[in-house]
């Protein structure tokens, strides 16, 4: 076995900040929806739709930019480091 | 009975029957019947996983909610989406690098084969078989509605076709079907979405205030309502939703369709983006429903009611934008979905008592790769059979809290196992038996002493546990059990099953060793 402790450490620096967004900002909208229902039902700016609605749909777009996120990184960082590995 | 929709779905049936049967001249071993011999590209992944995870409960379910409640629908879809990241970040590669068939192999990788495997498989059939059960007797509903058949030929005609597919066709057939099933549902969300906002010209402000004041709940529509009402419930339907994913068997197998960990990846990104974007979908056909449906005495019933119930909302609101065809073809589609999301159910529990009890539990000193694909499709014929008797003994019993359940297992047993035997070094066989078994009976009496099953089954009056959703305590129950038991295992089998954890963790980092397959 080769020594892989390099890439372990830029997998977990491209995962543990990209963890730490999802689970931050999906309990971030749990918790506001259980504690203050109130301000995410408040009216966003002239518009016809609440804060809540416009915080739901910015967190579907994060979901699917931190996937997007990882990919980008994993192939720009990670994979030369496990070709090294493997050849 | 609505012609469209019979003849679009005879032709969808006489097309996937096509598929089975090139697919079943292509199935002359185990990698191709539970794998699709792994030749799945990331794109076709990522479409048949979002198959997998839109099912006809999800699209009408959620669309209904929106239609009664707003905001709360978005609850839920982001729910089911924030899974994905997860499966993405912590599981997918070295799932695909470690597994071959089923996400026994993973969990047994380095622990003692017998006990992981049948802890593995009973969570496994535990949870497809709650899903199972919620989509046959949803499907018998969903058909007698929209093609005016009874309910137990509905409930045949699915478990019949659903056999044909998985016995016959294996994961390829199962992969098409859900993959022509995810474009058609698709297409179809989009198409209705699309004519209900060119009635407003697209101005997003005007629908939605349209949409306000055409509701009797008035702007509330936008704000949270009543589906999380405390903290606590809050956190543990999140936990639920969040890790729930990652540990369903159906969506764990599709990882091992694909040639390699760059593929896996790439096949979540797809199905996020898929599975997001029907999201968004559902939630502007509820609003929809709301304006064109809500306030239109042809979609009523006397008491003011939708005719059939909420879920129908995507179904009237397809008829009052697109008239008989789109009803047809909607219908069609959300027939072919329950087909598509049975079939790939069943397959995953197949596999787990072919692959994990019956060759690697009762006849793991006789191997016979032939004899174990032979009872891959047994088992497929007797869980087909099993979900039809169970469809037909459910119909009037109250299964909402079937698919919750599902996901608390899948969160609370399944995703520990698999999480830490991936992850910690100091996992032992007996640490993830015990704990597992600990968590999975843990959460099962939660669930049946919990509101949605003592008080709305049962009826008392009280209900013993508090909370409608239990993962928050059942989670950590197995986390804290199987860490407890494993630290404090001081048997022989722990000091190897701690030795093997190096080689694996290499191995599921470089994905080395995994053109020729784990050897057991």
């Amino acid at each position: 076995m080769k020594d892989i402790s390099n890439l372990i450490i830029i997998k977990k620096k491209i995962i543990v900040p990209l963890l730490f967004t999802i689970i931050f900002s999906y309990f971030l909208f749990i918790i506001f929806i259980a504690y203050f229902p109130g301000l995410l039902g408040q009216q966003f700016f002239n518009y016809s739709i609440s804060y809540g609605i416009v915080f739901g749909f910015l967190l579907i777009l994060i979901i699917f930019i931190v996937t997007l996120v990882y990919v980008f990184l994993s192939n720009k960082y990670l994979e030369p480091e496990i070709k090294k590995i493997t050849s | 009975m609505n012609i469209t929709a019979v003849s679009l779905f005879l032709l969808f049936v006489f097309v996937t029957l096509y598929i089975t049967y090139w697919a079943a001249k292509q199935i002359s071993n185990r990698d191709s019947f539970y794998t699709a011999g792994g030749n799945i590209s990331g794109f076709q992944n990522g479409l048949a996983i979002s198959g997998d995870f839109m099912s006809a409960a999800s699209f009408l379910g959620i669309s209904g909610l929106v239609f009664a409640t707003g905001f709360d629908g978005l609850i839920y879809s982001i729910g089911f989406l924030v899974g994905w990241p997860i499966v993405l970040l912590l599981i997918a590669e070295p799932l695909r690098n470690l597994g071959k068939y089923t996400f026994a192999d993973v969990a047994s990788y380095r622990l003692q084969q017998r006990p992981i495997r049948t802890l593995s498989a009973l969570g496994s059939l535990a949870t497809v078989s709650l899903y199972l059960i919620a989509q046959m007797v949803g499907a018998g509903k969903l058909v007698q509605i929209l093609f005016g058949l009874p309910y137990d030929l509905a409930v045949y005609i699915v478990g019949g076709l659903m056999i044909l597919y998985v016995t016959f066709g294996g994961m390829i057939a199962t992969t098409w079907v859900q993959i022509i099933k995810a474009v058609l549902l698709l297409f179809g969300a989009t198409l209705i979405s699309i004519l209900v906002l060119y009635q407003f010209n697209f101005n997003l402000n005007q629908f939605f205030s349209t949409a306000v004041n055409n509701h009797e709940l008035g702007s509330k529509i936008l704000n949270p309502g009543g589906l999380i009402k405390d903290p606590i419930s809050a956190i543990s339907l999140g936990l639920a939703l969040m890790f729930g994913t990652a540990g369903l068997p159906h969506i764990l197998m599709r990882f091992f369709t694909v040639k390699d960990s760059i593929q896996a990846r790439k096949s979540v990104v797809y199905a996020t983006g898929f599975i997001g974007y029907f999201y968004i979908l559902t939630f502007i056909i509820g609003f929809g429903a709301i304006i064109l449906v809500g306030s239109n005495s042809d979609y009523l019933n006397p008491e003011g009611g939708l005719i059939g119930n909420n879920n129908m909302a995507a179904i009237h609101l397809a008829h009052a934008v697109g008239g008989d065809v789109l009803l047809g073809f909607i219908s069609a589609v959300a027939f072919a979905t329950i087909l598509a999301v049975v079939s790939g159910l069943t397959l995953a529990g197949a596999s787990a008592i072919s692959h994990d009890i019956y060759a690697n539990v009762i006849n793991s000193s006789n191997k016979n790769e032939k004899k174990e694909l032979f009872v891959s499709r047994l088992a497929t014929i007797f869980l087909g059979i099993l979900a039809i008797f169970l469809g037909i003994i459910f119909e009037k019993q109250n299964i909402a809290f079937m698919v919750g359940l599902a996901f608390a297992i899948a969160a609370s047993t399944n995703f520990p196992i698999i999480f830490l035997s991936m992850f910690w070094r100091n996992l032992t066989t007996r640490g993830a038996f015990f704990g597992g078994l600990i968590g999975l009976l843990v959460t099962i009496t939660l669930v049946i002493l919990s509101p949605v099953v003592w008080v709305d089954v049962f009826n008392f009056s009280e209900a013993i546990f508090p909370y409608k959703y239990p993962a928050l305590f059942s989670m950590t129950t197995t986390f804290f059990f199987v860490i407890f038991i494993s630290l404090s295992d001081r048997s022989k089998q722990a000091i190897k099953d701690k030795k093997g954890f190096q080689e694996q963790f290499y191995r599921s980092i470089t994905g080395i060793g995994i053109e020729e397959g784990k050897k057991h």
